[in-house]
């Protein structure tokens, strides 16, 4: 009898665990740029995690990770904009339900609830994610300088992709 | 038998409670990145001496910068010192993200330099961690003024060379330190007796006070500043320097105060006549700008 529950026990953490989903390749890109400047940039080293019982989603990115075309953009960005030194991290913490994504976004150390379509499909035992919204920098307290204020948008387009594998294997 | 399935049926519970919160966790547990240290300093220049940095690949960058006269240089005369203000113009370029080379011209003995810096080491956090950066430095400096002693001189009697290597460290946001020990040949001295060679060892730091405007400032100690073995007195003074960095977009505009006028590396550095306590103090100013030629 023991045996069985220890079996059953055994059993059950396998199964909790393969509902868990992740990656630590989640590609995230984002968009600020405006007519006078291209500003752009893109990581592939983002987390995402999924859990197919509960629905709960996060996707955690590290600012200093994300790459630009130029050097001097990538240290403005890190050094002047988001500031990665204080705030290193951003991540969206919440659920997916119905072709949306609710829950939190931290960017710059602010926390903001956000509702965005999402999708996330099953794909040979794997889940993929895909969701692209925009964001306002200054909700953010992302500061813009008014001497660029014509050459960086006052929005973010941010786009995420992430195929997110089974814990268990 | 009811206790045991109660055990487990609690521990059970708590397990499912666990892999709940635990989930976002997972999205720290995987291997610490290594981040690479970026922005020690604004510049490639902390004010006369380099920095740990350098352009990024496919960067061009130009620098222009002004010595004034002294305050006691007949110093309205002179209009604030702009009329006998000396200068040095730079155009280098980032052949990779660790590899830079470029040239210059300065006004003082009509000095033309060619330099490469290498990033060596780069100060890291996170998984493969390492405490400071290191970039090595090398210059060859042409001197072009005409020799007044009368003498037949070589080509070679114009050259100088100083090599350093530049050791430096964001303590924090704030906080960048550099120490860097550098030695200076010169291939004809002042006078019979004066070193060839001599070593030196450059503190630096800057101190922000917001994002884009800093305090900086440097020394340098020397190895021989009476060059000559019989002499007494000081000839050659060590380099002092303070000033302010103020970054706008693709400029740094360095403003300073200092007791050095020449600006390529061996005449600041190991041969620089004047000296503060005498009153002769010079302002000056480096502005940079870069250009991304090639992506």
């Amino acid at each position: 009898m023991k045996k069985l529950l220890l079996t059953a026990l055994l059993a059950s953490s396998t199964i909790v665990s393969a509902q868990q989903y992740l990656t630590r390749e989640a590609r995230l890109s984002f968009d600020a740029g405006s007519p006078l400047e291209d500003i752009e940039a893109f990581t592939e080293s983002g987390s995402a995690v999924f859990d197919a019982s509960s629905g709960k989603i996060g996707v955690q990115v590290l600012m200093t990770s994300f790459q630009f075309k130029r050097a001097l953009m990538q240290e403005h960005f890190n050094e002047n904009y988001v500031e990665s030194e204080k705030f290193p991290k951003a991540s969206f913490k919440g659920t997916y339900n119905e072709g949306k994504v609710t829950g939190e976004l931290s960017i710059h150390g602010v926390t903001k609830e956000i509702s965005v379509p999402a999708t996330l499909r099953e794909e040979n035992e794997n889940f993929v994610l895909t969701t692209a919204f925009d964001i306002i920098l200054a909700e953010y307290n992302v500061e813009i300088p008014s001497a660029v204020a014509d050459k960086i948008s006052k929005a973010a387009s941010i786009q995420v992709q992430a195929t997110l594998k089974s814990v268990g294997k | 038998m009811r206790r045991l399935c109660l055990i487990v049926f609690f521990s059970f519970s708590a397990f499912v409670a666990k892999a709940q919160e635990d989930l976002f966790d997972l999205l720290d547990d995987g291997p610490e990145p290594t981040q690479i240290t970026y922005a020690t300093f604004k510049g490639t220049k902390l004010l006369n001496a380099q920095t740990n940095e350098t352009p990024g690949k496919g960067v061009l960058q130009y620098i222009i910068s002004h010595r004034f006269g002294s305050f006691t240089d007949e110093y309205l005369y002179n209009f604030f010192g702009l009329d006998i203000a000396q200068i040095r113009m730079q155009l280098d370029y980032g052949i990779s993200d660790r590899l830079n080379v470029g040239m210059g011209r300065s006004s003082v003995l009509k000095t033309s330099d060619a330099f490469v810096k290498y990033r060596a080491l780069r100060q890291r956090t996170g998984g493969n961690a390492f405490p400071v950066s290191l970039t090595l430095y090398s210059s060859i400096n042409y001197r072009g003024a005409r020799f007044t002693d009368g003498l037949d001189h070589y080509t070679s009697d114009r050259l100088s060379y100083h090599h350093q290597a530049i050791f430096s460290r964001k303590m924090n946001e704030n906080l960048s330190l550099i120490v860097a020990p550098s030695v200076v040949h010169w291939n004809l001295v002042p006078g019979p007796g004066d070193p060839n060679d001599t070593y030196h060892l450059l503190l630096g730091g800057r101190h922000k006070l917001t994002k884009r405007i800093a305090l900086t400032g440097e020394y340098a100690f020397s190895s021989n500043r009476r060059y000559g073995s019989g002499a007494t007195e000081e000839r050659f003074h060590n380099p002092l320097s303070v000033g302010v960095d103020i970054e706008t977009g693709g400029h740094v505009f360095q403003f300073h105060l200092s007791n050095t006028r020449a600006m390529s590396d061996p005449l600041w550095m190991a041969q620089n006549p004047y000296s503060a306590a005498n009153g002769s103090l010079f302002l000056g100013f480096n502005i940079s700008r870069v250009f991304t030629v090639r992506q």
